[in-house]
């Protein structure tokens, strides 16, 4: 702010600034061209069977047993690594449409898996390989006092939803549309009065109900994992409306390492990948 | 030697680097002018290219933007009649752990902003160390508009007071003291000379935080959620709306870039005429 010392060798202080900021842009500019040498690496190494780089981009509901299978990934592919990104699946659908460099798309619904087709962005036919049934989670505590799945209704319950066209809220929305013909036409209305936030993705409204500023939230039976089991409860919606969300994965058109792209495919669908899945709740498609 | 230095060819060379630098520094400014301008011109020819004005107008991009003038209106009352005094006390009295207030309230600059929002779950929370005190007394923060004036005030609020305080601590004491030999009661004299002399710093410090506070968009959305026209402010819109409509999420984006346009240019025209008024 002040302009004291403006006499005294200011010319020499000129001459320190613009080295000062020549430096920093040197550095900067080296950052930068070393990050793109690094995706040039990438590029170069997806053509042979040893090492390289898969990018995964998958539903946040996936986070831990994708977790668990890119270890294993690495382990059966030395040299190789997996980089996954996880965000709600309409999320990752625009930024494939935007053109995000990745090799797999592994949605949480049809409809988002059927827009990348559509866009000419999937390569081949998409694989539907897990299930999730929705649930409902509140806290331990249950501060509202939510015994029923029809207790969401109930007046003054804080609950959280994911965003808008996020699947697990979509599923949720259709539930509730369905449960009308079972606890009357104004039961949606009820219930959507009582949503306090919309999250953007799933995970993050789960995480409300963790966190105890939630009384409720839809979330996927996947999403009840052990870390949160001390913290949360699980109200089960009635099957008869309950719907069951089916998840398919597809290797993208400009995958950059199609090889591996393929090979993941294959060891989600696996016996052994679905055994992992299996473990954290989602339910086998075949 | 010393007297031929003017034919040194060191000397010589020097000159011919100072050219070189000072070309390399133009050049460098032009491609940083550059960088910064492109985003913004994408922006805008995607507005114009897919008409994507129409969603400036829609119901979402309308309670976003009403509810952020609202809490960044609620936020700068807050910081003004707080910060002030605050930034006074900062900038003219020597207590001891100054030092400490100092380095504490330039935090929240460096955090980023997530963690200031877990940090402020964490504390006003309905679990949280405060917000399980307050949740007996029926009052809870989590989800409401409330929230985001808190988490707009503990990131911005460093910007305000720190122009504030260093607004302050310019002004002669001596301008101050013969304010009071002329009769002038602490007051009058904070209103009437202490004030108008650090004004342009403390418009300038608030503009900053007005703008920061905005931009509010990783303690807002964790600690506050999101609900349109309750905690959706104009960032947490775009991300919302980035998920299901681009040119809805470009079109807030184009609207929050002319109001940051507008908060720029004000800071410019007042530095501008602050500076005018002192030579």
């Amino acid at each position: 702010m002040s302009a004291e010392g403006e006499g005294i060798s200011g010319h020499r202080r000129v001459r320190l600034y613009l080295f000062a900021a020549m430096l920093v842009s040197g550095v900067t500019l080296a950052g930068i061209v070393g990050c793109g040498g690094v995706s040039g690496r990438e590029a170069g190494d997806g053509g042979r069977p040893q090492g390289g780089t898969l990018t995964v981009l998958a539903a946040s509901s996936l986070i831990d047993a994708f977790g668990v299978l890119a270890n294993r990934f690495e382990e059966q592919n030395p040299g190789v690594k997996v980089r996954q990104s996880f965000e709600s699946s309409s999320t990752l659908l625009a930024q494939i449409q935007q053109g995000a460099p990745a090799d797999v798309f592994a949605s949480a619904a049809e409809e988002e898996m059927n827009t990348a087709v559509e866009d000419g962005l999937v390569k081949g036919e998409p694989e539907v390989f897990v299930k999730n049934r929705e649930i409902v989670m509140v806290p331990k505590n249950n501060p509202a006092n939510i015994r029923r799945f029809e207790d969401v209704a109930k007046p003054d319950v804080k609950l959280v939803l994911a965003g808008k066209d996020v699947p697990a809220a979509d599923y949720a929305l259709q539930i509730l549309g369905e449960a009308k013909g079972e606890y009357g036409a104004g039961f949606e209305k009820e219930v959507l009065s009582n949503v306090v936030s919309r999250e953007s993705d799933v995970r993050a409204s789960v995480n409300r109900v963790v966190v105890g500023d939630a009384d409720a939230t839809f979330g996927y039976a996947s999403d009840y994992t052990p870390d949160i089991r001390d913290k949360v409860k699980v109200v089960q919606i009635p099957p008869d409306f309950n719907i069951v969300a089916t998840y398919p994965i597809a290797a993208l058109k400009d995958a950059k390492s199609p090889g591996l792209a393929k090979k993941w495919v294959e060891m989600v669908t696996s016996e052994e990948g679905q055994r992992v899945l299996q473990k954290w709740n989602f339910e086998s498609a075949a | 030697m010393k007297g031929h230095a003017k034919d040194d060819p060191s000397t010589r060379l020097a000159r011919g680097s100072d050219t070189l630098a000072s070309g390399l520094a133009v050049a460098f400014l032009a491609l940083l002018a550059g960088f910064i301008s492109l985003p913004l011109i994408s922006l805008v020819v995607w507005t114009v290219d897919k008409g994507a004005w129409r969603a400036m107008a829609s119901p979402v991009a309308v309670d976003a933007l009403l509810l952020s003038v609202k809490t960044t209106a609620m936020t700068m009352a807050i910081l003004l009649l707080a910060g002030t005094p605050a930034a006074y006390v900062l900038a003219r009295v020597d207590f001891r752990g100054s030092r400490v207030i100092n380095t504490l309230i330039d935090i929240p600059v460096v955090l980023p902003p997530s963690a200031a929002g877990i940090a402020l779950l964490l504390s006003f929370g309905r679990l949280g160390l405060v917000g399980q005190y307050l949740n007996v007394f029926g009052i809870t923060l989590s989800f409401t508009t409330a929230a985001v004036v808190i988490a707009e005030i503990f990131v911005a609020a460093p910007f305000y007071v720190r122009q504030a305080a260093t607004g302050f601590g310019a002004v002669d004491r001596a301008v101050e003291e013969a304010a009071m030999v002329d009769g002038a009661g602490h007051w009058r004299r904070f209103f009437r000379v202490t004030v108008p002399l650090a004004l342009p710093a403390l418009v300038a410090g608030a503009l900053t935080a007005w703008a920061r506070a905005l931009g509010e968009f990783g303690a807002t959305i964790i600690f506050a959620g999101s609900f349109r026209g309750v905690t959706q402010t104009i960032p947490l819109a775009i991300l919302a709306e980035f998920q299901r409509d681009l040119d809805a999420a470009v079109a807030l984006s184009v609207l929050v870039l002319g109001f940051a346009f507008a908060v720029i240019l004000a800071v410019r025209y007042l530095t501008a005429r602050s500076t005018g008024d002192r030579a």
